[in-house]
């Protein structure tokens, strides 16, 4: 088992005493110099600073922020109000970073919120804040009051902290913005992308949490220097989430492209019970999953990809050789099922036929046809969809049923689940609880 | 001119402007793109049912061609020549039918159902869905008017778009998420609204159906019949649907100009008036002591006759302004080159000065401003012209009401003195009418000569000059305008002293229906009612001939932006036609009038329409250009009633009543149960100040009192609303005098 090495903390640099919560310590330690610097450059210098940085978004996309802020016109060209939203609606199984990010370093968040809407010469910031995220509201709530006495921070910008009603669509950029206005949270057809035509009809940006909170120390370094951690395509450091069945879980800031075995290894403390590992999820719920023999990947965007996955959100989900993996596809597409918004016609209808058949299988009623089935109602859904939400249960299930053939073929020759005890029921909760209230609303339907 | 761009759809090259939609660029090169929630008149796409989903070189996923625009060079393959875009379709096909319930059989959509013919055309055979489908209740009447089939639904979201972004009034909802969404109204209660029915239509589905409708015909046995609205003067085309010789339903027949495919659900819903209990389906004829008393037609006419012949030229003819333009051409022969009888009550009608500012009704959706003057809504007396109203107002026109409930809010009966006073020098508003190249001017309301005030308004603010303005008065009766002249067409004498009135003829229900037409009955020592419903003239009429409805004739109409529209028999009515009984009565008095309504027209058209041929009137017929502005004759000195003074000190002071006839009313309305619930409550709206100095908030019991009679409503403040006014719909005013008091009870 290897040592673990020096751990470059960006992100939560300055929380060795804990959280900083309090807006002159969080000075004092150097806070706010970057928005200094930032404001002491023109706006499209500070693109260039991220550019040059090469950050990509820590959603999900891996898109690179810097490029996606030189698409908003500037206010001379489209002379209407410009707005930077934060998706902070963190709702992906397994990922759970932004939320420790906001309760740990908020004044680095909103420092980088300050520098964003600087460079995109924005008025408003809106933060989207998943609904269920209670502790980290009232972290960010009681910092920005703390802010908001300050009006030379500011400059000018309002922000706004909007809470979501828990809805995992709302964290796809257009849901949210619909959501945002007071709509149906479902997305929209791009084109117009939200950089021409988001937040009513306005020139917006939207990044995640830690892509914010990021720009802050890219800015106090400069973006070159930041570009010099990490590995081509994934510069700088990322919190990984790791979660399942490892010793430790919790958030891990390292350097992107450590490997999924020194995470789980020496940060995670190896695989609880001494049993072996069998999959692993690597950017949260909706990346394809992983054998354990790809245990050595590194944890970066390209060698990820190659490995016929993605970084994702980073939020890694460690299964050992208990997990059942048809049960794994269903609590997965029961997830996506649940969380369908029902706009477009392969999600709403692909994701419960999927969840039906591996019900079917996990049961044991399932038949060699299904599995025929699976796969092909799998293709049909991925790619048609009108965001990525269905296309996510198609390549999750598909990838379990290439990788993990066997556990489907013994539900079929068994006719029952051969794993007796699945801890699964510990690593991605049902959403059942939902499931029993809204069953309770339809009945009142009156006929 | 937009830019031309060149693509290729399926390996033909086709031409069309940039930003043309991929469905009507496909279909411009003759390729058809399959569609379920794309319709272009409900906004912007939405790329929810994934129908049309086309490949598209150099985009690695398909995409939905709904959503996407034409550029230039695009290379695009339909499911014809992509296996990738088949495949895609085949899929959503599948998917969609995987919870449908697949009970076409017994589904009214059936037959002309866009599920079902593109289910023949793409989709597998069978079905590899082996679990048990998502059911619903059903149907659910979401009115009673519309029925809703949630299994049958596929989430289009044409309705709930169409409820949002055309009509606005927001009603249908999508509720839930996931597979369980589903369309309902918003908590349950039921879409009230005045164009409702335009969301069965749109359902690409047998999901909304009509109730009216449900289970009544296929479609292989139906005809439809291709006519306009009678209802209200913006004439909507419409198809008639009928089996077996009775009429099921009404669609729209979509005329860009007038309607772009919507219909009001009075022009939708009430058709069933044709079947009303109280159709007069025999000529009926008062005996003393017995009351009215069915007869044949020989005998009725013989009556006729000699009441004509006693009353020797002292009558008095009431039109109702529904007739055909032929109807009234063959009653004016009969009455006046007959016998010499020239009087006649018209409703209002519409001024010509308005025809140099004639344009169709669609001006108004692209105009950047429009002034709506008058007392009444535009809804009640023309609602597709509310519609396009909202159209104009999405797109950013600016749409300014001056009335007693308008943005410029001006005492009822005032409204003519507040249109000049557009012309004034100060004016802000008359400035921007002024200098717009897209202004419309719209009269919605009685008084103001029939929109003559209008165009001397329209022609002070030089509106000729400019082709995008526009100026268009409402009438409250649907053919005012043509009746009038083809009843003064019909002879040449000078108006006669019918004084005193030995007969009234009256021609219509409307007319029946009038107060003032009532006291004229009163006056006149005999009445013939010519009427479809016994219910109107039962009680006073001495002889009542029966009367066909607008679904029932041939002939033509010309409708409020003064376009002749034909008119076709959707049904044979179960009286013989008017034209051949008034040509049999006018052949006694020597005058000969066809029988036909072609050839009348050919005989009237000479004199009013240029000569033009009833076969020249297509069935979407165009508009006819400007006439140079002759102005019109000047306003009669008009008496606005001023409220009384307070009699009594401990009164707070007399409100005016301003009656208003509701869009949902009018004696078809009346015998259609199913309208009842659209009908207005009995309600009193009145201004917030009135309200509450009387101590009166929105739901109170109030009684409404004026000399001796008193009326006991439910009071609605409306903040809209001008003070010392208590607005009440014509059917719950009772007897009521102008100047009213409203107590709390």
């Amino acid at each position: 088992m290897a040592t673990a090495p020096e751990i470059p903390e960006i992100v939560f640099a300055g929380t060795e005493g804990g959280a900083v919560t309090d807006l002159d310590a969080y000075v004092q330690a150097g806070g706010f110099r970057a928005l200094a610097k930032a404001r002491a450059m023109a706006p499209d210098e500070v693109i260039e600073e991220v550019s040059t940085s090469d950050l990509r978004g820590r959603g999900g996309a891996a898109f690179p922020t810097g490029r996606k802020w030189s698409f908003v016109p500037k206010p001379e060209q489209l002379p209407k109000p410009h707005y930077v939203v934060v998706n902070a609606d963190e709702s992906e199984p397994g990922s759970f970073k932004d939320r420790e990010i906001m309760e740990r370093v908020p004044f680095r968040f909103i420092e980088g919120c300050l520098i964003a809407a600087y460079a995109n010469q924005a008025t408003h910031v809106f933060i989207y804040i998943r609904g269920e995220y209670d502790r980290p509201f009232e972290v960010l709530r009681d910092a920005l009051e703390q802010v908001r006495a300050r009006a030379d921070l500011l400059g000018g910008v309002t922000i706004v902290l909007h809470r979501g009603a828990g809805a995992y669509i709302c964290g796809e950029e257009t849901a949210l913005l619909e959501s945002l206005e007071g709509e149906r949270g479902q997305p929209r057809t791009k084109p117009p992308f939200p950089a021409v035509a988001g937040l009513y009809a306005s020139p917006t940006v939207v990044n995640n949490v830690e892509s914010i909170v990021t720009v802050t120390p890219i800015l106090e370094l400069g973006g070159a220097e930041y570009a010099q951690v990490g590995v081509e395509n994934s510069t700088g450091t990322r919190v990984f989430s790791l979660s399942g069945n490892v010793v430790n879980g919790g958030n891990f800031e390292l350097v992107s492209g450590t490997t999924l075995r020194e995470l789980i290894d020496v940060h995670g403390g190896g695989i609880a019970g001494g049993r072996r590992l069998k999959a692993i999820c690597p950017g949260g719920l909706s990346s394809p999953i992983l054998t354990a023999d790809q245990v050595d990947t590194p944890l970066d965007i390209t060698s990820l990809a190659e490995a016929g996955s993605a970084i994702g959100s980073a939020g890694v989900i460690v299964l050992d050789d208990r997990c059942c993996m048809v049960e794994y596809a269903l609590r997965a597409s029961r997830f996506y099922e649940h969380e369908s918004c029902g706009k477009c016609t392969p999600c709403r209808v692909g994701t419960r036929w999927l969840s039906q058949i591996l019900q079917s299988i996990e049961d044991g009623h399932g038949t060699q046809a299904d599995l025929d089935l699976l796969l092909d109602v799998c293709d049909r859904v991925n790619g048609k969809c009108l965001c990525v939400l269905g296309d996510s249960d198609a390549l999750v299930v598909a990838s379990c049923l290439d990788k993990f053939r066997d556990d489907f073929q013994a539900h079929i020759d068994l006719g029952r689940c051969p794993f007796e005890e699945s801890p699964l029921a510990g690593v991605l909760a049902p959403a059942v609880q939902h499931e029993r209230r809204f069953h309770r609303e339809l009945d009142v339907i009156p006929a | 001119m937009s830019e031309l761009v060149t693509l290729t759809v399926d390996e033909r090259q086709v031409q069309v402007p940039k930003g043309t939609g991929l469905v009507e660029t496909a279909a411009a090169a003759g390729v058809e793109i399959p569609v379920f929630c794309y319709e272009p008149r409900l906004g912007p796409p939405v790329g929810a049912c994934r129908m049309c989903l086309v490949e598209i070189e150099g985009m690695p996923k398909l995409q939905a061609g709904c959503t996407l625009t034409a550029q230039d060079g695009m290379v695009i393959r339909t499911a014809a020549t992509s296996k990738k875009a088949a495949d895609g379709q085949n899929a959503t096909l599948e998917f969609i039918l995987v919870n449908h319930p697949l009970d076409c059989p017994v589904c009214d959509k059936g037959g002309e159902c866009p599920l079902q013919d593109l289910t023949f055309r793409f989709g597998p055979g069978t079905t590899r869905m082996s679990y048990s489908k998502l059911t619903f209740d059903k149907p659910i009447p979401i009115s009673p008017t519309i029925a809703l089939d949630r299994e049958r639904c596929i989430l289009c979201y044409r309705c709930t778009r169409f409820s949002a972004q055309v009509a606005e009034d927001e009603q249908l909802v999508a509720i839930n998420r996931g597979a369980h969404s589903i369309i309902a109204t918003f908590e349950d209660e039921p879409y009230r609204a005045p164009f409702s029915g335009n969301v069965v239509e749109l359902c690409p589905v047998g999901a909304l159906t009509s109730t009216q409708y449900r289970f009544e015909a296929r479609p292989w046995e139906i005809q439809n019949v291709p006519t306009v609205c009678g209802l209200c003067p913006a004439g909507c085309n419409v198809s008639a649907t009928t089996r077996e010789g009775r009429v099921k339903r009404i669609l729209s027949r979509n005329h860009p100009e007038i309607d772009r495919g919507w219909l009001c659900d009075k022009g939708r819903f009430t058709y069933p008036h044709l079947y009303a209990a109280d159709r007069v389906r025999e000529p009926l004829v008062r005996r003393p002591r017995r009351g009215l008393e069915p007869v044949a037609w020989e005998e009725a006419l013989d009556e006729v006759e000699r009441l004509l012949r006693e009353a020797g030229g002292h009558v008095v003819t009431a039109l109702s302004g529904t007739e055909t333009i032929e109807q009234a051409y063959a009653l004016g022969r009969l009455l006046r080159e007959g016998l010499g009888a020239h009087s006649a009550v018209l409703p209002e009608s519409t001024s010509s000065a308005l025809d140099a500012f004639r344009a169709p009704l669609a001006t108004i959706g692209s105009a950047e401003l429009v002034v709506v003057v008058g007392d009444d809504a535009v809804a009640d007396r023309a609602p597709i012209v509310d519609l396009w109203l909202r159209q104009a107002r999405r797109s950013g026109a600016d749409v300014v009401v001056v009335g007693p409930a308008g943005a410029v809010q001006v005492a009822p009966g005032e409204a003519a003195a507040a249109l000049q006073a557009l012309l004034d020098d100060g004016s802000e508003l008359g400035a921007r009418l002024r200098s717009s190249e897209r202004a419309v001017l719209i009269w919605s309301g009685p008084g103001g000569g029939g929109g003559a005030r209008l165009a001397e308004a329209a022609h002070g603010l030089g509106f000729e000059g400019r082709p995008g303005c526009a100026a268009f008065h409402l009438p409250a009766s649907p053919n005012a305008r043509a009746v009038a002249e083809a009843w003064s067409c019909a002879a040449d004498e000078d108006e006669s002293d019918p004084e005193p009135i030995r007969l009234l003829i009256v021609s219509g229900d409307e007319a029946a229906g009038s107060a003032s037409v009532r006291v004229l009955a009163e006056q006149a020592a005999a009445t013939v009612v010519i009427g479809m419903f016994q219910g109107l003239a039962g009680g006073w009429a001495d002889v009542v001939l029966p009367a066909t409805s607008y679904l029932e004739r041939e002939g033509t109409t010309m409708n409020l932006e003064g376009r002749l529209q034909r008119l076709r028999r959707a049904v044979l009515a179960p009286v013989p036609d008017e034209l051949a009984w008034l040509s049999a009565l006018a052949a006694r008095f020597g005058v000969e009038v066809p029988a036909q309504a072609p050839a009348v027209f050919e005989e009237l058209s000479p004199r009013i329409f240029g000569g033009i041929t009833e076969a020249e009137v297509d069935e979407r017929q165009p508009l006819a250009g400007r006439a140079p502005y002759a102005p019109p004759p000047p306003a009669a000195e008009t008496k606005v009633a001023a409220p009384a003074a307070p009699t009594d000190e401990h009164l707070l002071g007399e409100l005016r009543l301003v009656r208003y006839r509701p869009l949902f009313s009018g004696p078809q309305v009346e015998r259609v149960p199913e309208l009842q619930f659209q009908r207005p409550e009995p309600v009193v709206e009145l201004a917030a100040a009135d309200a509450e100095r009387r101590g009166i908030v929105s739901g109170d019991l109030v009684s409404v009192r004026s000399n001796g009679t008193a009326v006991d409503l439910l009071a609605r403040v409306d903040r809209r609303l001008i003070a010392g006014v208590a607005r009440v719909a014509e059917e719950h005013a009772g007897d009521l005098h102008v100047g009213v008091e409203v107590v709390k009870r």
